[in-house]
């Protein structure tokens, strides 16, 4: 009696165990050819990177609304799924798992740190999503850490650093100090402007980096005045780099510096906190608002019609990875993550950012990057773009460290 | 290193003095660790720069103190009080809830976008103090809190109300049956902790940008440091807020990522070799 019992109970907890493997199984990517296509969001909601990932958002809703409007992608409606993580990438793991296997997410964006973006990619294959990565820079995402489910929208840091390297030699300044944050972009960036830097002549005398959400600068800014730097590559994001012109301004520090090179540390929404200090700073531009293309014409109307501001880089960004997708799944005709992988190999798309190719050796957007330096203007504040350096030189190839 | 780094060590510290003699104020009376107490620094800074952006920035050096009194004053009716027999676990709960719920309020009034307070005019830029050119706002925030601290250990030390505060944060059931009215000095220090938390979040936004995390950022810091000076030594708070101030700017020179550790090893070796913290016992 004990042994019949014990193998019912057996096949019952095994028929279950099967039963709920099934179901897990089933609801992992959800039903990828029928139904809405689902995108889960996943950007910081908290610390000194949320209103980047809030913009992030907002770049992808307008993207969904204008296909939506259009009918969807092959009659199918695209649905976002709008998570938050505080940008830990534990955190953001744990939510991407949940968007994918509970709330059948077939695609991720919004995504925003490198380290974040790192976790991610090495678990995209067993989750069986895409991720869309139009917020991290860091170069490694496209080399050991590349996955065939993650898609570069994005430009590296070094295609950023590259496209600044062209203009380092004709920037005033001889002595130059990096001050970057401290984790993967921040380290990356650094490497590739000192190489840059001394291949063009110049001097780094002061390396130092401070570590994300750095409230105070004074101990950094007394250092950089000491080292008789008399230029400045800096790469402080967000809250932190408002920290860091605010207290530079506050000691004098522009009074021996001809010129201050940011990467990603001077941005349109931060203009008006920023104010004037900031006019004659260089930094890079993802995105040419002013480009004279149908695409972006319609992204900038569109998006300034949702949201009621200009679009800057991130939420253009994050529309640009809408765009990829959307013609990935198109020219795959299925939204089955792996089928879309393999069709955007090599595909060539127009977007809002110009017309570009997703490489197929490491997923990496092969398009233009800029050079801008702040001007005032009537309407206040600008970017000037001053140099437009294309993919062929940023990038010439992919890491061979990539390997799908 | 050099004076200047000093100084800036100096500069961090009078905010962390202001900032956590406050909070050692409350946790020494209500033996309340208030989490809430970074989310009032926080509002502080926002208070400010609404305030400072249409009346001036000395306008707002007044004004945020007194809206965070009356904030403090609702904590200890509303929350404080009515629960100050419950557990000391449940109540900082209460408080780490109110923090998140202030820190959306902030967010839904003042939006994510990072901001910025201007120094008023004759403080922007450097001045030079013993050979050195440094920030003028950042010395006057020396001077400020400076005074600030003087004021308090003379308030405590010299009036009824500091006694009674000083008596009350010693043994509360005691100096009730002393005749003091232990309900009224607990509203009393609740306002002034949470005032001082805003006065110190004024302070801090032409300093440092303000944004809807900054309350957190200082958080632990700040709860470390009255750990360090003594669990409710406002006098404690003080010397370990300037100290740890010092000596954080200072490690930050030699090595940024050892200076993070700074405060969790300062807390581990106080706690090792005076357990009572720096201050021991006494409250000033």
């Amino acid at each position: 009696m004990k042994r019949r019992l014990l193998a019912a109970t057996t096949a019952v907890t095994l028929s279950l165990t099967m039963a709920a493997c099934g179901a897990a199984s089933d609801s992992s990517g959800g039903d990828a050819e029928e139904g809405p296509i689902k995108i889960a969001l996943i950007p910081p909601t908290s610390g000194a990177l949320a209103q980047f990932g809030t913009d992030s958002v907002k770049g992808w809703e307008t993207a969904v609304r204008l296909v939506n409007e259009d009918g969807g992608i092959d009659g199918r409606e695209v649905e976002l799924l709008v998570k938050g993580t505080d940008a830990d990438p534990a955190t953001t793991l744990r939510v991407a798992k949940e968007a994918v296997t509970q709330d059948g997410a077939q695609f991720i964006g919004s995504v925003m740190t490198s380290p974040e973006h790192g976790a991610l990619n090495a678990q995209l294959e067993g989750l069986g999503a895409l991720s869309f990565n139009s917020l991290g820079k860091d170069d490694a995402l496209v080399g050991e850490q590349c996955s065939p489910y993650a898609v570069h929208v994005v430009q590296t840091t070094s295609m950023d650093v590259n496209a600044l390297a062209n203009s380092i030699a004709e920037m005033p300044g001889e002595k130059w100090a990096i001050q970057a944050v401290d984790y993967a972009t921040g380290h990356s960036a650094a490497e590739t402007f000192k190489a840059a830097a001394e291949k063009a002549g110049k001097e780094v005398v002061l390396e130092q980096f401070a570590p994300l959400n750095t409230t105070d600068f004074g101990s950094y800014i007394t250092k950089l005045k000491n080292s008789g730097a008399d230029a400045v590559f800096a790469v402080e994001f967000g809250a932190d780099g408002v920290a860091f012109v605010q207290q530079a301004d506050q000691f004098n520090l522009d009074d021996q510096l001809k010129t201050v090179l940011g990467l990603n540390m001077v941005s349109e929404p931060l203009f008006e906190t920023l104010g004037e200090s900031i006019v004659g700073y260089y930094n890079n531009v993802g995105y040419d608002a002013a480009a004279d293309t149908e695409a972006n014409k319609e992204f900038i109307e569109a998006y300034t019609e949702d949201h009621g501001s200009a679009p800057y880089y991130v939420p253009a960004d994050a529309y640009a990875a809408a765009q990829i997708l959307f013609a990935g799944i198109e020219e795959a005709g299925s939204s089955e993550p792996a089928e879309v992988a393999e069709a955007l190999a090599d595909l060539t798309v127009e977007t809002n950012v110009g017309e570009v190719t997703v490489r197929g050796t490491d997923n990496q957007v092969l398009r233009d990057s800029y050079l801008g330096k702040v001007v005032k203007g009537d309407g206040g504040l600008a970017f000037e773009v001053v140099t437009n350096t294309s993919a062929d030189v940023t990038t010439t190839e992919s890491d061979p460290a990539c390997k799908f | 290193m050099n004076a200047a780094q000093l100084l800036n060590g100096i500069a961090l510290g009078s905010l962390l003095m202001v900032l956590s003699s406050g909070l050692a104020m409350i946790y020494g009376l209500r033996g309340v660790a208030n989490f809430a107490h970074g989310a009032l620094y926080m509002s502080g800074a926002y208070i400010a720069y609404s305030v400072s952006d249409r009346a001036g920035f000395w306008l707002a050096l007044l004004v945020v103190p007194l809206a965070l009194a009356v904030v403090g004053v609702l904590l200890e009716l509303v929350f404080f009080r009515p629960l100050q027999h419950r557990s000391h676990i449940e109540l900082g709960l209460i408080t780490f809830g109110l923090a998140l719920m202030a820190e959306r309020l902030v967010v839904l009034i003042w939006g994510e976008r990072t901001l910025r307070v201007t120094p008023p005019e004759f403080l922007q830029g450097t001045s030079n103090f013993l050979g050195v050119e440094y920030p003028s706002y950042r010395l006057a925030i020396i001077a400020i809190a400076v005074v600030l601290a003087a004021a308090l250990v003379l308030w405590l030390r010299s009036t009824t109300t500091g006694l009674h505060i000083r008596a009350a944060s010693q043994d509360i059931e005691t100096a009730a049956i002393m005749g003091i009215n232990v309900d009224r000095v607990s509203l009393v220090v609740v306002a002034v902790g949470s005032a001082l938390a805003g006065f110190a979040g004024a302070l801090a936004a032409p300093y440092i940008a303000l944004d809807p995390g900054m309350g957190s950022a200082f958080l632990i810091t700040v709860l470390i440091i009255v750990v360090v000076g003594g669990i409710g030594s406002i006098g404690g708070a003080m010397i370990a807020g300037m100290g740890l101030g010092v000596i954080q700017s200072v490690t930050t020179v030699w090595s940024p990522s050892v200076a993070v550790v700074v405060p969790y090893l300062a807390l581990t070796i106080v706690l090792l070799w005076r357990p009572t913290g720096l201050a021991g016992k006494r409250v000033s």
